[in-house]
């Protein structure tokens, strides 16, 4: 896909700026600065060399030092005037600024000092640069963890150590395991720890608030390969996996926000107001806990077993109220 | 905008090019350029095949340059609109000094990661170019090491409402009432957007129900439209969004819990003992209970949210106190039991639900 004028636009003067007493930098040192190919650096450097003011005669044009060039040195000798960086646009800056005041109050920068000291220091100047009080949005990241937890996953992700977990899942059993944490991911208003387990051999997502205990071991994690899956992934992938078997809900208009907050595979608003949902699930404790904690706004449910096991659970559950009912 | 054909183009220069021009050439000039100077002079404007085709390309342009950043100011030279300039002021669009450390811009690249909307990313891989062209060193993440904040996309109405925020325009959209599902029209005086949980809201004031409200971003149905006028109302000079979003610091209460050995181990690790602590770190420990459960007190702050907390542990845990949770779990477990029942009738059969009527928060029970 062809880059968008604007963006080229941006990375074209930023070229100049840069460049503009930086004396001669490589191009690939360029190119990974600017995040394109030294290729991309190349055309640029050309397409700069015949731009400057009306008239276009050679003192016109902003000029590179041709034989650094050949070389694979980037030196500019005139720059037309544009040495200074452009500002932020104020969608930029709001939401650049809404996301360090987000990360600054959040619990997993809060639990280390230096840290949040450089979270501050870093919103700080931005603020000042921008000059923009950038209240417009307002964004708070996860909730509450136990402190004592949160200060050891990150410990142990700075410190690239291995730690060990006592965790409790979706379906309340509680196991007690060594992972090397890969990352602490905050989404949807909760933390989750993603991590190599070598109890399972594989890839886990444990989510925080069930973290009963972690504690910073003394061995050094092991690189797993967990680091370089990009920053598109969604914690939820654990919970929806396209394997695996599907369940229908419809749902009263009032518990519409579980359709906005599940990862549902399709959302149908029916003529009634209601709201069919339609979900891929690979843990079934996960889904009879949504429904027992939802159900007075549960329309109907499918397939039938899963209604029949929450139902179940639910009458259990129903005579230990009767048996344990105050007199 | 890119999904525009550009007439330009096809003929030779790139419209970045021609962009990168007009900037330079506006930067330059002494006093101002008319449009006639621009399209004569500045490489690129020469391939409009018409007076109407170079002046949507024009007006175009100062539309992107605009949307980022650098903004051309008009001049008006003499009487007549032929002489009306244009120029680009130097400090308006320079970025002031921020001389971040490597770790500082290792942070502020993470904080630019936070979004998952497209707009929004591509907002923000801008913002990264521009502050790495005003020198800062390499980015150091290991300040953040292992630190991945992520907020969920924000959709189409994000960039109109922040518009309209940052400039005081009223707005209106389409919205679908929770309660009812019914979609109404709704003009509202848009204050703040926030990002609570995994949802995204709209704070302002509905003209239409004369009172503050709280508007779910994905409950927006189509476009929103933003008023011509800007300043168009004031904003209070304190918005307590989350006043407004219902999760105001209420009172914290103590629920007493029958739970079976062994289970609930996530609401057993926030119980509180029953006196206060002996000790720092000392354990509470749950007390056993004739029936062979164990009592486990455990603090909430709202009613609605911690019943649907212990009505998803189903039998494994039972309130003793307070009341008003106990009942609000027993109305949940009541309906979960007729659940496989429901589907025949669809909706007809098991208890009617509470639809709309807000569950009493942090009431003394």
């Amino acid at each position: 896909m062809a880059e968008r004028a604007d963006d080229r636009l941006v990375r074209l003067l930023g070229l100049v700026a840069f460049l503009d007493g930086a004396g001669p930098v490589r191009v690939e040192e360029l190119a990974e600065r600017f995040g394109v190919t030294p290729r991309q650096v190349r055309e640029d450097v050309d397409a700069l060399w015949v731009s400057g003011t009306p008239g276009y005669m050679p003192d016109d044009l902003i000029d590179f030092d041709a034989f650094s060039l050949d070389g694979g040195l980037v030196s500019i000798t005139q720059t037309r005037g544009m040495t200074r960086p452009l500002r932020l646009g104020t969608r930029e800056a709001v939401a650049l600024v809404a996301a360090l005041r987000a990360m600054h109050a959040s619990p997993a920068v809060q639990a280390d000092r230096r840290r949040a000291g450089v979270v501050a220091s870093a919103l700080d100047k931005l603020s000042a640069a921008t000059g923009e009080a950038a209240s417009a949005v307002d964004v708070e990241l996860a909730g509450e963890g136990d402190p004592q937890v949160v200060a050891a996953v990150t410990e142990a992700l700075s410190a690239g150590r291995r730690l060990h977990l006592r965790y409790v899942n979706a379906a309340d059993v509680t196991s007690e395991r060594d992972v090397d944490p890969a990352r602490l991911v905050t989404q949807d208003g909760a933390m989750y720890l993603v991590a190599w387990c070598l109890r399972a051999g594989g890839r886990r997502t444990f989510r925080l608030d069930r973290v009963l205990a972690a504690r910073v071991l003394d061995d050094a994690a092991a690189d797993h390969g967990l680091a370089a899956e990009g920053a598109d992934e969604d914690v939820w992938a654990s919970v929806a996996d396209a394997r695996a078997p599907s369940a229908t809900l419809v749902l009263a208009s009032a518990a519409r926000w579980v359709a906005e907050e599940v990862p549902a595979e399709s959302v149908r608003d029916l003529p009634d107001g209601s709201v069919e949902v339609r979900l891929r699930v690979t843990n079934p404790a996960w889904l009879r806990r949504l429904l027992l904690a939802n159900a007075p706004d549960v329309v109907s449910v499918s397939p039938p077993q899963v209604a029949e096991e929450v139902a179940a659970l639910a009458r259990d559950a129903l005579a230990a109220y009767g048996r344990t009912a105050n007199p | 905008m890119p999904a525009n054909p550009d007439p330009a183009a096809a003929r030779g220069t790139p419209p970045a090019e021609r962009l990168l021009n007009l900037v330079i050439a506006l930067v330059n000039t002494s006093a101002a350029m008319t449009k006639q100077q621009v399209r004569s002079g500045v490489n690129g404007y020469g391939d409009a095949p018409s007076t109407e085709a170079f002046e949507r390309m024009f007006e175009r342009d100062k539309d992107t340059l605009r949307a980022l950043g650098i903004p051309i100011v008009t001049v008006d030279a003499g009487g007549h609109s032929d002489d009306v300039g244009y120029r680009i002021d130097n400090d308006a669009y320079a970025l002031g000094p921020v001389d971040l450390t490597p770790a500082e811009l290792g942070v502020v690249a993470l904080a630019a990661q936070l979004w998952s909307d497209k707009t929004l990313r591509t907002d923000m891989s801008r913002a990264m170019t521009k502050l790495r062209a005003a020198g800062a060193g390499e980015a150091a993440g290991d300040a953040v090491a292992g630190l991945a904040p992520r907020v969920r996309a924000a959709g189409d109405a994000y960039v109109p409402l922040l518009e309209a925020v940052s400039e005081r325009r009223d707005v209106s959209f389409r919205y679908r009432a929770a309660s009812t599902g019914e979609v109404l029209t709704r003009h509202v005086e848009p204050w703040r957007i926030a990002a609570r949980g995994s949802g995204w809201y709209l704070v302002g004031f509905d003209r239409g129900r004369g009172a503050p409200r709280v508007f779910r971003l994905s409950r927006i149905v189509g476009r929103v439209k933003v008023g011509t006028r800007p300043d168009a109302f004031d904003v209070p000079a304190r918005v307590d969004v989350d006043a407004m979003l219902g999760e105001r610091v209420g009172v914290r209460r103590v629920a007493t819990l029958a739970v079976v050995p062994e289970r609930a181990q996530a609401l057993r690790a926030r119980a509180t003992a029953p006196e206060p602590a002996a000790g720092r770190g000392a354990e509470p420990v749950p007390a056993p209970r004739p029936d062979g459960r164990e009592e486990v007190r455990v603090q909430f702050r709202s009613l609605s949210s911690f019943a649907d907390e212990v009505a998803a542990y189903g039998p494994a845990v039972v309130v003793e106190e307070p009341a008003d949770l106990r009942g609000e779990v027993v109305r949940r477990l009541v309906a979960a039991a007729g659940i496989d029942r429901a589907q025949a009738a669809h909706g007809t059969a098991g208890t009617p639900t509470q639809a709309g009527t807000p569950t009493r928060e942090g009431s003394d029970g």
